[in-house]
């Protein structure tokens, strides 16, 4: 039975996971550009950030573009298949089987 | 954690609105930019053409060829430095669809000497609908939908304005139609989309 993630269910954590699983895996996404769309600041984005670094559900790479430092954000296998059971585990508390206890 | 049904049905909306928001701008971004400048183009090519026919060709020639140059500025640094998205066939992506544009145009020239003579019109038509064959594919191959349907539309109004407008009219017809729709698409997906 699928259980709801703590560490994704919180509501930015949300909305980054969300973002990164839309890509095709191995599709990264900037860091600026990321901050734009989900408009958030540098610090809390980057808070955010390494709090699913830290679980493993995304993958961090800084790196140099037109030596210009850029950094690009790509949701690991893991925090896709813990994203696909989070999404499970909503959709199974708004069919009524059971709602989960963490 | 104890969620009750309604919060995870917003849950679930929020993840549905943040996955769809972030896909739109990001396919937005690659390509909005270019429609506006391409739009623009169109318009003022269209309505110089139909103000100082005589000068219809230099007007068209330098036109275009100013888009092409800025496009492959704009693509460039897109993917050099500017690309909000990294994946690893990106730079064989990029160049794939440089020289699908080119060899596009290069075809153009051999097709339209094939079918030579052919009129302004004529040539006119045959161009708008090759480039708007283009975006269909390209919007298919990229699930860029955006496109694939100002292909479609732009070609119906080409064809409207070629079978149906009096040929006097066809330049202001198409400045409206085809120039407004690829400008039109472009303002949208950049300001509006979401």
């Amino acid at each position: 039975m699928a259980e709801l993630d703590n560490i994704i269910h919180q509501p930015v954590r949300l909305r980054i996971m969300s973002s990164l699983v839309t890509l095709e895996p191995g599709e990264q996404v900037d860091f600026v550009y990321m901050r734009k769309i989900l408009k958030l600041t540098d610090g809390n984005l980057g808070a955010h950030l390494t709090k699913l670094e830290n679980a493993g559900y995304i993958k961090i790479e800084k790196t140099f573009i037109a030596r210009k430092p850029r950094t690009f954000i790509n949701a690991t296998g893991k925090g896709r298949d813990a994203f696909q059971d989070h999404i499970a585990a909503l959709q199974a508390i708004i069919h009524g089987k059971k709602e989960i206890d963490n | 954690m104890d969620v009750s049904q309604k919060e995870a049905k917003d849950s679930l909306n929020q993840i549905q609105e943040a996955a769809t928001y972030t896909r739109k701008t990001i396919t937005a971004s690659y390509d909005s930019g270019l429609l506006i400048m391409w739009g623009l183009i169109c318009i003022a090519a269209f309505l110089g053409t139909h103000f100082f026919h005589n000068w219809a060709g230099y007007i068209w020639w330098v036109l275009s060829g100013a888009g092409v140059v800025l496009t492959f500025l704009v693509v460039r640094h897109q993917f050099r430095q500017a690309n909000p998205t990294k994946t690893p066939a990106a730079e064989r992506i990029g160049w794939r669809i440089f020289w699908f544009w080119t060899l596009l145009f290069v075809y153009i020239f051999v097709w339209l000497s094939v079918l030579a003579p052919v009129k302004d019109l004529q040539m006119n038509a045959f161009i708008i609908t090759v480039i708007m064959f283009a975006y269909v594919v390209t919007g298919l191959w990229f699930r860029s939908y955006h496109m694939l349907w100002l292909g479609i539309v732009v070609t119906c109004t080409t064809l409207v304005g070629y079978y149906l407008i009096p040929v006097g009219y066809y330049c202001l017809w198409m400045a409206t139609t085809a120039g407004g729709a690829i400008l039109g698409t472009g303002l949208y997906t950049r300001f509006f989309w979401k």
